[in-house]
This record gives C-alpha cells, sequence and structure tokens, in this order.
C-alpha cells in the first residue's frame, strides 16, 4: 500500500530533524556529520591541508607563480648542513625557551606562593598582575622597546638612581644582552599567568594534609619543600610543556622588539621562516617550509622526552 | 601522657556574628579518653583545631601538663591528630608517611625503621609499607593515619572524626581497634565524635557540647541517666528519649505529672525541689525503653498505666518500636517494646511506664529539675 | 613585642609585592599617561604624568591616522571569527560528547592535535592557498583562518565541559521527544553557557591582539587589523611616541574595559586552556 511521496522541503526538514531513537548516545549518521560538517570543513580545508600543503613545498622549489620544481631532501640537507643562520636561530631559540620556561614557572610559582601567604589585598593583586597577559604582543613589545632605549628607557634611568651606570646598556641593540632583553620582556607578560593557575592549584590543596605536616614539625619551609611543591608536581609539569610549547613557536615578540638582529643574535626560527618566505631576494617558499616542518619534528622529539621524563609514573591522587 | 586542662576556651571567626565557641572550660586527666560530643557546627571541631594549634585562639587558654600552650606552635606541642580525610601525604609512601614525622625531628634512621615496623606490625600494615594511600582501602588509610599518631609516642592524641568516612561494617571493628590501641598505650586521648554510639562504647568520660558551649561533661552511663536538659536528653539514646508536655498538680502532700489524662507519681523526686513548679507546665521525659507493653517482674509493682493507641508499628527484627498516641491531644510517644508483641497499627494498647524512670525538666530553660535541692 | 617581630619578618615579602605591582601594572599607567601628551612634552620628561589632557589626539589618530579604521576591521574580524568558533566548536564538541560513533576517538584524535601544530607549519601554504582562492588581502579570508586556528582549542575546552554535563538531561530529553538539533540548542548550549563564555573570552582576546596571520595575510591598509595598524604607524613615525601611545591605547581600551567589569571570567577563560 503505497503512500503518496512527501514533497521535497517536507522531506528534507524530516530528513534533518532525524529520528528520535531511543538511546540518547546514538544518533543517525546524518545528525553526527551535521554536527561535524561545519568544523570538519573548516579544519580540512584550513589546517589539515595547509599542513599537507607545507610538507609537500618541503621537498620542492616554489618560485614566482606558483614554479614548483621537485628537489627531494634538497633543502633539508641544505638547511642542516649549510645554514649557518638556521643553527644559530636553533640555538637562540632553545636558549629562550629553557631559560624563559624555567624563569616562568618558577616565577609563577613563586608569586603565587606570595599571594597564597595571605598578604592583604591579595584579591587586588591578582588582578594586577595578570594584567600584561592580556596585552597584545604589539603593546608589550612596543613599550618594552621604549623602556630598553638606551638615552630615556627607564631601565637604564633606573640603574642610574641606583648607582649603577656602569651596567647601562643599549639592551636591544647590543647582540649579547638583545636576547636576555627580549627573555624578560616575554617574562613580564607571561608570569601572570602561571601564577593564576598555581594559586588556583595552591587553594585546591587539602587543608588537613597541611595540618598533618605542621604537627609534624614543619616549618614553612620544609612544608613547601617536602609536602606543597611534590603535590603539584602535575600542575608543574603541564605549566612546563605549555610554556616550552609557546615558546619555541614564538614570533611576534621577536620580530617587533628586533626582527631578529642585532647580527642575528635574537633571530628565532620562527622569524627566520617568515624572513626567507617574505624578506628575501629570491622568492622561494620551498626551503622555509622545510625548515617549518624540520622545528615541527624537533618540538615533537623535545616535547616527547620532557614528558616521558617528567611524568610521575603513578598518580597523585587526593 | 600528659593532662589537658582548657579554661574559658573561646573562637570567634573574622567576619561571622556568634562565637564559634563560648568559655569552654574542660580538664582531661592523665590517660584518660575523652569525648567531645555534639551536633554539626556546635564548635567541637574548633575546640580540638585549637588545642592542636592549627586555629588561632581568641580568649582562654590551653594548658597541657600544666603549661599553657597558646603561644606555643602546633609542632612543639608534643600533640598528634588524626584527621577525618586521613590526611595521609598522597605522594609518599606508607612507610615514609609513618617516618615523616619523625625524620622531620631528626630522630636516628634505625629508630625510625624500629619504631614504624613495630607500629606496622601492630596495626597490620606491614604489607602496605611500599603502597601509596591511592592505592589502599578506606580502612587501611584510617589505620595508617592512625599509625602515623601513634609513631610519634606523642603526650596527647586527637581525633577528628576518624570514623565517619568508613561504612558501617568497618566503622564497628575499628572502634573496638581503637578502643584496644588506646587501652594499651594509655596516652591521653581527646575524641571528637557527632556519633553518640561511639562516645557511649569509647569514652571514659563524655563532654556534650551544643552551639558553642559545654551543656555536660560524665561518664556515659551518668550522662545517659541524667541528662542535665532537654538537649542531652534528646540526644543520647536511641530512639531518643520523648518529651512531653504535662502540668504538675499537688494532690495532698504529694506531687503528680498530670499528661495524657493519667496523673503519675513522682518518686524520684522530693517535693522542695518540685514546689516552684506546682501548678504549673513541667516538660516530661520518658525514654522509650522504660515504656512496656509487658513489664518484667522487677519493674511491674511500680508501673502506671496509660492508654494509647497504635499508630505505627516497625518491627526491627530484634525489637520492635511502636509510635503511639496517647491522651485526647493525641501526644506521640515511641515505646520499645520485644519481638514478640502482637500490637498492629490502630489498635488500643496499654502501655505500662515506669515512674522511677521519668525525668523533669524546667519547660523554659529546658535544664533537668534536680532531684536534690 | 611578638607581633612586630612577626611583621619585620613579612617586610622583605611585602616590599617584594609593592614592588612587583609597580612592575606589572605601571607600564600601562605609563602608555595610559603618554596617550594623553604630545610627543614633544613626553621628550622633555618622559614619565611625568599629564599637565593637559590632550583628548584630541583620540580623535586625531581615529580619524588621521586611519586608527578608526583598523579600529573597525579588528572589530568586524574578531567578533565575526569568535561567533563562528563558538558555533561551529560548539557543535562538534557536543557531537564528541553526547555520542558514540565508530571514529569519534580518531576524530576527537584529528581536532585535538591541531592545538600543538606551530604557526610555521600553517602560515605559508595558508599564503597560498589563499592567494589561490582570491581570499588573499581580504577580511573574509582572515576569519576563516582565525576560525581554522581557534577551533582545536575551543574544541577541546567545550568537549571537556559537555562531556561532564549528566547524561540523564539528555536522556529525559529523548524522552520527551526532542530531536538531536533541540537537544544541542536548548539544552546544551543553555547549560553550557559558563564554558562558552570563557572560550568566547579567550578567543576573543586571543584575536584581538593577533600579529603573525594578520600581518601575512593582509597588506592593503584599509584593511589592517589594529596589531597590523600600530606597527605600520611605527614603521613611519618612530619618533611619534606620543602618538604611537595614543594608537596603543586605542588597542587596549576595549580589552582593559572587559577586563575591569569582568576580571573572574576573564582570567577564568585564558587560563583554560591550561587547567586541567
Amino acid at each position: 500500500m503505497a503512500e503518496p511521496a512527501a514533497p521535497p522541503r517536507a522531506r528534507i526538514v524530516a530528513w534533518l530533524k532525524g529520528d528520535s531513537v531511543a538511546d540518547a548516545r546514538q544518533a543517525p549518521a546524518r545528525t553526527i556529520l551535521l554536527f561535524l560538517a561545519p568544523a570538519l570543513v573548516v579544519y580540512a580545508g584550513f589546517t589539515i591541508y595547509p599542513v599537507l600543503r607545507t610538507f609537500y613545498n618541503s621537498v620542492h622549489t616554489i618560485g614566482p607563480h606558483n614554479l614548483q620544481t621537485f628537489v627531494g631532501l634538497d633543502n633539508f640537507v641544505a638547511l642542516v648542513t649549510q645554514d649557518r643562520v638556521f643553527w644559530k636561530a636553533v640555538a637562540n631559540t632553545t636558549i629562550f625557551t629553557v631559560v624563559g620556561t624555567v624563569a616562568d614557572v618558577l616565577g609563577g610559582l613563586l608569586l603565587a606562593l606570595c599571594l597564597f601567604a595571605k598578604v592583604p589585598l591579595a584579591r587586588a593583586m591578582r588582578v594586577i598582575w595578570f594584567t600584561p597577559v592580556l596585552m597584545s604582543y604589539v603593546i608589550v613589545g612596543i613599550i618594552w622597546v621604549w623602556l630598553y632605549d638606551y638615552d630615556w628607557g627607564l631601565v637604564n634611568l633606573v640603574l642610574g638612581w641606583l648607582g649603577l651606570e656602569s651596567l647601562q646598556h643599549s639592551w636591544l641593540g647590543d647582540p649579547a644582552t638583545a636576547l636576555w632583553a627580549v627573555v624578560v620582556t616575554h617574562l613580564w607578560k607571561w608570569l601572570g599567568f602561571n601564577m593564576i593557575i598555581f594559586l588556583a592549584a595552591l587553594h585546591a590543596l587539602p587543608e588537613e594534609v597541611l595540618g598533618a605536616a605542621e604537627l609534624d614539625n614543619c616549618g614553612w619551609f620544609a612544608k613547601l619543600v617536602y609536602i606543597i611543591i611534590p603535590m603539584l608536581r602535575p600542575t608543574v609539569v603541564n605549566l612546563l610543556v605549555l610554556s616550552f610549547i609557546g615558546k619555541m613557536m614564538m614570533f611576534d615578540l621577536v620580530w617587533i622588539m628586533t626582527a631578529g638582529g642585532p647580527l642575528w643574535s635574537t633571530e628565532t626560527v620562527s622569524t627566520y621562516v617568515y624572513k626567507r618566505a617574505f624578506n628575501w631576494n629570491t622568492f622561494d617558499l620551498g626551503y622555509p617550509s622545510a625548515i617549518a616542518v624540520l622545528w615541527f619534528f624537533m618540538i615533537l622529539l623535545f616535547v616527547t622526552l620532557m614528558t616521558r621524563l617528567l611524568r610521575q609514573r603513578d598518580r597523585v591522587e587526593f | 601522657m600528659a593532662t589537658v586542662t582548657i579554661d574559658g576556651l573561646s573562637k570567634r571567626y573574622a567576619g561571622g556574628g556568634e562565637p564559634a565557641v563560648k568559655a569552654v572550660s574542660l580538664a582531661v586527666a592523665d590517660g584518660e579518653f575523652m569525648v567531645l560530643l555534639g551536633p554539626s557546627g556546635c564548635g567541637k571541631s574548633s575546640v580540638l583545631r585549637m588545642i592542636a594549634g592549627l586555629e588561632p585562639i581568641t580568649a582562654g587558654t590551653v594548658a597541657i601538663d600544666g603549661r599553657p600552650v597558646n603561644h606555643v606552635p602546633a609542632k612543639d606541642r608534643d600533640i598528634a591528630m588524626v584527621f577525618q580525610s586521613y590526611a595521609l601525604y598522597p605522594h609518599m609512601t606508607v612507610h615514609a608517611n609513618l617516618a615523616f614525622g619523625l625524620r622531620r625531628r631528626s630522630v636516628p634512621g634505625d629508630e625510625i625503621d624500629r619504631r614504624v615496623r613495630g607500629v606496622a606490625e601492630k596495626l597490620g600494615l606491614t604489607p602496605f609499607l611500599a603502597r601509596k594511600p591511592h592505592a589502599l582501602s578506606g580502612g587501611q588509610r584510617q589505620r595508617v593515619a592512625l599509625g602515623r599518631a601513634i609513631v610519634r609516642d606523642p603526650k596527647v592524641f586527637l581525633f577528628d572524626e576518624p570514623l565517619s568516612n568508613l561504612d558501617a561494617a568497618l566503622r564497628v571493628s575499628t572502634r573496638n581497634e581503637l578502643i584496644k590501641q588506646q587501652h594499651e598505650l594509655g596516652t591521653t586521648t581527646i575524641y571528637v565524635t557527632h556519633d553518640q554510639v561511639e562516645a557511649m562504647t569509647m569514652g571514659d568520660r563524655i563532654c556534650i557540647m551544643n552551639k558553642g558551649e559545654v551543656v555536660q561533661i560524665g561518664k556515659p552511663l551518668e550522662v545517659y541517666r541524667s541528662p542535665a536538659d532537654a538537649f542531652v536528653a534528646r540526644f543520647l539514646g536511641n530512639p531518643p528519649m520523648n518529651l512531653l508536655p504535662a502540668r504538675l498538680e499537688q494532690i495532698g502532700d504529694r506531687a503528680v505529672a498530670r499528661f495524657a489524662d493519667v496523673a503519675v507519681e513522682l518518686p524520684g523526686y522530693p517535693m522542695p525541689a518540685l514546689t516552684p513548679y506546682l501548678g504549673g507546665a513541667v516538660t516530661l521525659g520518658i525514654r522509650p525503653e522504660d515504656l512496656y507493653e509487658t513489664p518484667p517482674p522487677a519493674v511491674a509493682p511500680r508501673t502506671q498505666q496509660i492508654a494509647t493507641r497504635v499508630l505505627a508499628v516497625e518491627p526491627l527484627g530484634a525489637e520492635t518500636l511502636l509510635m503511639l498516641a496517647t491522651g485526647s491531644s493525641d501526644q506521640e510517644i515511641i515505646a520499645r517494646v520485644g519481638r514478640d508483641t502482637g500490637l498492629r497499627m490502630g489498635d488500643a494498647a496499654s502501655i505500662a511506664l515506669d515512674p522511677n524512670a521519668l525525668h523533669l525538666f524546667d519547660p523554659t530553660t529546658t535544664k533537668a529539675i534536680a532531684r536534690t535541692t | 613585642m611578638r607581633l612586630w617581630l612577626n611583621h619585620l619578618r613579612r617586610t622583605p615579602l611585602l616590599l617584594f609585592l609593592v614592588v612587583y605591582t609597580i612592575v606589572s601594572g605601571g607600564p600601562f599607567l605609563w602608555v595610559m599617561s603618554m596617550s594623553l601628551r604630545t610627543t614633544p612634552e613626553i621628550f622633555d620628561d618622559p614619565y611625568a604624568l599629564p599637565v593637559r589632557l590632550h583628548w584630541e589626539k583620540f580623535a586625531n589618530a581615529w580619524t588621521n591616522s586611519n586608527y578608526g579604521t583598523y579600529f573597525w576591521n579588528s572589530l568586524i574580524v574578531v567578533v565575526t571569527a569568535v561567533a563562528l568558533v563558538t558555533l561551529i566548536g560548539a557543535m562538534a564538541a557536543h557531537c564528541l560528547a553526547r555520542y558514540r560513533f565508530r571514529g569519534s576517538r580518531m576524530v576527537r584524535f584529528v581536532i585535538l592535535s591541531g592545538m600543538i601544530l606551530p604557526p610555521q607549519l600553517l602560515i605559508l601554504s595558508l599564503f597560498q592557498i589563499l592567494l589561490d582562492y582570491g581570499l588573499y588581502n581580504s577580511l573574509a579570508g582572515l576569519i576563516i583562518v582565525y576560525v581554522a586556528t581557534q577551533l582545536a582549542m575551543t574544541v577541546y575546552i567545550l568537549e571537556g565541559f559537555f562531556a561532564q554535563l549528566p547524561q540523564d538531561l539528555f536522556d529525559a530529553a529523548r524522552m520527551d521527544g526532542y530531536a538531536d538539533f533541540e537537544i544541542f540548542w536548548r539544552i546544551t548550549l543553555p547549560i553550557g553557557l559558563p564554558a562558552i563564555f570563557t572560550t568566547v573570552t579567550l578567543n576573543f582576546i586571543l584575536l584581538w591582539n593577533e600579529y603573525l596571520y594578520a600581518v601575512v595575510l593582509l597588506t592593503d591598509d584599509e584593511k589592517r587589523t589594529l596589531p597590523l595598524g600600530i606597527m605600520h604607524f611605527m614603521g613611519g613615525h618612530q619618533l611619534d611616541v606620543g602618538m604611537i601611545a595614543t594608537g596603543l591605547m586605542i588597542a587596549i581600551a576595549p580589552v582593559i574595559l572587559l577586563y575591569a567589569l569582568f576580571s573572574e571570567t576573564m582570567i577564568k577563560g585564558m587560563t583554560a586552556g591550561a587547567v586541567r
């Protein structure tokens, strides 16, 4: 007994609405597709495809007007064996990352402990200390370029007031100090972030365990070393990894403050990629793509090593 | 081994209205097991934490062995505490948890080892020494918490509701374990709980607190039999004491309490004690176990009968609880009768009451009317 | 006497707190002050407070130096991108959190792994792709790229939250006859509002401040977003510190305003991705 076919519009609406399946954890394929499609389409087209294309680029020379020449692993070989700027950039980025990450996490912990110690106005300070996190790198960079100015920058001025004229430098102009100056600025921006996370973790520590430690003859230092820091270990590891990844990819701040100079003393891998792609006398997207690919694998390797080393074998549940 | 004396201890939290603890005074003898009993929020945990030194004292003194310790930091009071959540160090093994306090006090290594192993042996923790707390059951963690306190060999033990996180069966066995340990060690113990069964079975003396104040201190059976006020009367005993409004009347040279159309004698109370209440209202208290369907021979001669109507029957297996309505006002009381009662809901029942077991309370102050002047 | 000693012990700590507060909050106040002073005044005494408040500098920057255009571009791009990524991210997160289907683990893994992709791996190819599709140097192109870059983090945060919603709620809705999309629209979204707030905050701040993708993918001055506009101005007028400061204030004012009103939400939002 045949029913007349429903008009097309009703059919589409019915298709979109889906069946009401009894089990709420199941849904017909078309519903799932509907939910995922927009995200997957955007993701596939503008994340996955570009990644694949970068890999493709890395084994080619991409000249102007999209002239592509297959070169195999030539780019990588040249990169590893002949490109001194690349290795300088790797060294700079590594120093920046390692020093910055350790300082970032330790500093954040220190600040959080200060606020945890029941100081007056802790809430207000928490809000103020977090402000740099919200500022764009452009703003942070420009402010600190001014602060580092040799003639009228506050850094040199304060050194002068303290009678330390001998320490005054052209912070961003001197190859010996430029990278460290950028590290300090980066730290200034991000300490508040780690501080907030550590503060939340500190407040989540069970009070009775800290009470038990007090009865076990722990002063504030012993409590810190034997109880608090070991219990914060998962947070510390997470932040170390997060900070590490973020700094390995750093572009904005360096570009704005020094553009990689002076004399490549602040050249990072990301600024080098940009320069090779857009600021080089020959236009070739293949070579910088190779740099990006190689660097990506190096980051993966470091992160895997880090997590392997630092992650605990059993959980610290409480 | 030490005495603990609290005098006028008070605690006010910043920003709070009422003080949490109001002028609590208590003297715990050497080797005594003192239980602080009371409902949630009565201030018993605050008192304990002030004794431990984990909470600053607003007013009053705490003295251990006669020496005031108000300004002595917690770690120097020679006190060990077992917390409700056990508060084990989650990142350390059981062995390290037990040894931590000793290590922090620079006890020599082999001494630590000896004591830890000894305590582990005593509490059956030897197979677990290498495990971390998250791999232990609740009962095992509780024993580690206890072990951590024992291994310190302190002057005083403090317990903050240590059994409340355990399931019922475990609670009973652990309770007995704790009693046994305390007996063997003979250490002065202060134990906080809201569970009256724990208080009755474990304490040498109970200190009952309500709303920040001490209501009564005494041996468990004393407090049970002679509650100082209506609150204590209802707090101890399950099901709780029946409290009924009654009128005190004078008949000849005797006083009787009239309730539920019955005038009951008051043999336990001499006339002078009752004179202020004659002709007025009193609160009458009678425990469910002192109401009988069939009184035992020893009690039978002196009992009086009350006419009641059965509202509900709750057979518990070993005994039965009856919810009864008495008198014209249908006042509800609970009686505890034998398991083979034939009474059903809606029946009329005549219940025997033992006048010797009656308690009288002042209707306004709720304090017990003294049996002596 | 004892109280005194306690205070004395804490003095270094309190000193450190004061110093750090000045260090972290000072620069912002300094820029705010400079934004209201003329450049000659600044070079005269860089760290003084403004004598006259030169509000006209803001109007000047807005119209003559094109900051008005930059601001609108940023606003359009960021608001659109955040709206889009929140919608499609929530849809994907809801699907992954609620439904069991073959391949769901694979899909989740693929999307979430996007969080560790360095921009360098994407930027050059995106440059080529946008050129190919005529989306280069267009706000629309930048919007789509922004949606793609923020998708992984958004799905991560929202999926984590949605997965914790009690399944009973959804079972009951099913039994009441709600269709799947209705369940998403009427249940997940309203109840998931706190998590959505945090991702909106996070995405807004990150995209408002974003520089690298914008500088590669936009070239027309008319299309520049604020960070680009500032750098462009800086390039041409490096010594006009006063006007640069005014531009910086225009860029940071919305953020600070939101922060003053919603500091807790913003703090939670910005740290949401890191708290496990």
